[in-house]
């Protein structure tokens, strides 16, 4: 069992009952050519469209799964930039990179740098880890240059498979309602969890389960037991 | 470009920043960032502006940020511009941000140090960045100044405020990124004693200001320096910004 499987499984299926609704629109990674890749600054005058403003409702989760994932698709539920009709608009944004990730710590920094580095003209992201959130800004010219979402998915894509142990990625962007990026808060608070436990193992070395806040995140999921087990196992060898 | 205004308590040094700001206002298609970097926070009032959130509850959120486990620096950077999009208020093409009071003695990272990081992580999205320093040489210190291409330094008539400013060039000048530093003389009521100065100092004196009852009105009243007319003060003062580079 992977470390993220369940939240994939509850991505999946948010998914399935939005496409079985006739919501979803799909996009192939690759398919147009890339959004200029620059560092914006976007003021709130130059701001045509804000995504995931925290005051609305915001979501920003990144998971991976050993298992086959869609390779280059972006899937979106809700308007596109050009059929936004209104200047906030609630945002979710669902990074599922596929690959086998043996060293999970350093692979997780680095899926996660990859996001960060996804940085695009006329785009401005914020996001706050600890909160799963992401709040974006984008400017008028970009909007009248014609920016989608799936410019975004696109270089979010390029950027993951850049990263060693990652062979393919999908992302998927909710933009219909607060309601809609409301359902994936469990499965984005999920993850958090579980990297959160990952972290503390490897940073503290501290194993003792008895007094460990993420005790029922180990006891869940079987791959952090392992790797908790794997890191005391190191630790006891080390010697005293 | 990022210039510091420094000088004596009292000197003038928020009614500079704030006149710099104003202009900046003015010239649609420059990016501003106005840094109000005075705990006491007197040019937001100069501004009409509040600032809901400071520097400060940044710093103290991101210092949380690490308490809940986050450890890399690109997190924690990303967690930083989050928190400062928050701070930040912006008018037109300016936006703003406030220093603030630290309260709690819990300094894992100074707040002027903190000031540093800021204004490296967001100075480069804006052209311009004006920063209203603290009065003295609590922020000439080498975290700031290091950002900073020119050092605006601002005196009235007296010895002590020239002293004082020539302290802080002495002070900043192995730190200061550029090697910009010029004096502004503030409140003259004899232009006899802006020669007397000249005189007696080494600093580059590009310019002065008169003793202006409009500026203090404005003060008085709480109106925002965004609407101070052309009065005298307005106008040396923009002259000097000019030889600057600011304007
Ligand atoms: N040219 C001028 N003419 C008349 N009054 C002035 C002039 N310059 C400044 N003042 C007045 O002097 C006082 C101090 O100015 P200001 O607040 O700009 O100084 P400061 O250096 O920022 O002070 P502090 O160190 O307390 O922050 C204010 O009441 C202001 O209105
Ligand atoms: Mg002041």
């Amino acid at each position: 069992m992977g470390l993220f499987d369940e939240q994939v499984a509850a991505v999946e299926r948010f998914l399935a009952e939005e496409r079985s609704a006739g919501n979803v629109r799909e996009f192939r990674a690759g398919s147009r050519p890339a959004w200029p890749s620059e560092q914006s600054l976007v003021l709130e005058d130059d701001t045509a469209i804000e995504l995931g403003n925290p005051r609305i409702a915001s979501l920003s989760s990144l998971v991976w799964s050993e298992g086959p994932v869609e390779d280059g698709r972006i899937s979106l539920v809700g308007p596109d930039v050009s059929e936004m009709d209104e200047r906030g608009v609630p945002f979710a944004q669902v990074v599922i990179a596929g690959g086998k990730f043996t060293d999970v710590y350093e692979s997780y920094r680095d899926v996660r740098e990859a996001i960060y580095d996804t940085v695009l003209e006329g785009f401005m992201v914020r996001t706050m880890p600890s909160r799963q959130s992401i709040w974006c800004r984008i400017s008028r010219e970009a909007v009248s240059g014609g920016f989608s979402l799936e410019d975004l998915g696109d270089a979010l894509i390029w950027n993951l498979k850049t990263v060693e142990p990652v062979t393919g990625a999908e992302v998927l962007f909710v933009t219909s309602s607060v309601a809609d990026v409301e359902r994936l808060a469990p499965a984005a608070s999920g993850a958090r969890r579980v990297i959160e436990a990952l972290m503390k193992m490897y940073e503290e070395k501290n194993f003792d389960c008895e007094t460990c806040e993420y005790r029922d995140v180990c006891d869940e999921v079987m791959d952090l037991k392992k790797i908790r087990e794997r890191l005391a196992d190191q630790k006891a060898g080390a010697g005293p | 470009m990022i210039l510091a205004v420094c000088g004596k308590g009292g000197v003038g040094k928020t009614t500079i920043s704030a006149v710099a700001a104003a202009a900046l206002r003015r010239r649609a298609g420059v990016r501003v960032l106005v840094v109000d970097g005075d705990p006491a926070g007197g040019l937001g009032m100069a501004l009409s502006v509040e600032a809901k959130k400071t520097l400060n509850d940044v710093r103290v959120e991101v210092i949380d940020e690490v308490k809940a486990g986050e450890r890399s620096k690109r997190g924690l950077a990303q967690a930083m511009d989050y928190r400062l999009a928050e701070a930040i208020i912006e008018n037109g093409n300016l936006a703003f941000l406030s220093i603030g009071r630290p309260d709690d003695v819990g300094c894992y990272c100074r707040v002027n140090s903190f000031l540093k990081m800021a204004i490296e992580s967001l100075a480069g999205g804006f052209d311009m960045t004006v920063i209203d320093a603290e009065a003295g040489i609590e922020q000439v210190n080498r975290d700031v100044m290091a950002t900073v291409d020119y050092i605006l330094l601002v005196s009235d008539t007296s010895a002590k405020g020239v002293r004082v400013a020539e302290t802080i060039r002495d002070v900043a000048k192995r730190m200061v990124g550029g090697d910009g530093a010029g004096l502004v003389i503030n409140r003259v009521r004899d232009e006899g004693e802006v020669e007397s100065i000249r005189r007696s100092t080494s600093l580059d004196v590009i310019g002065w200001i008169p003793e202006d009852d409009s500026i203090r009105r404005y003060d008085e009243n709480m109106t925002s320096f965004f609407d101070l007319p052309e009065c005298p003060a307005r106008i040396s003062i923009e002259n000097a910004l000019k030889a600057t580079g600011l304007l």
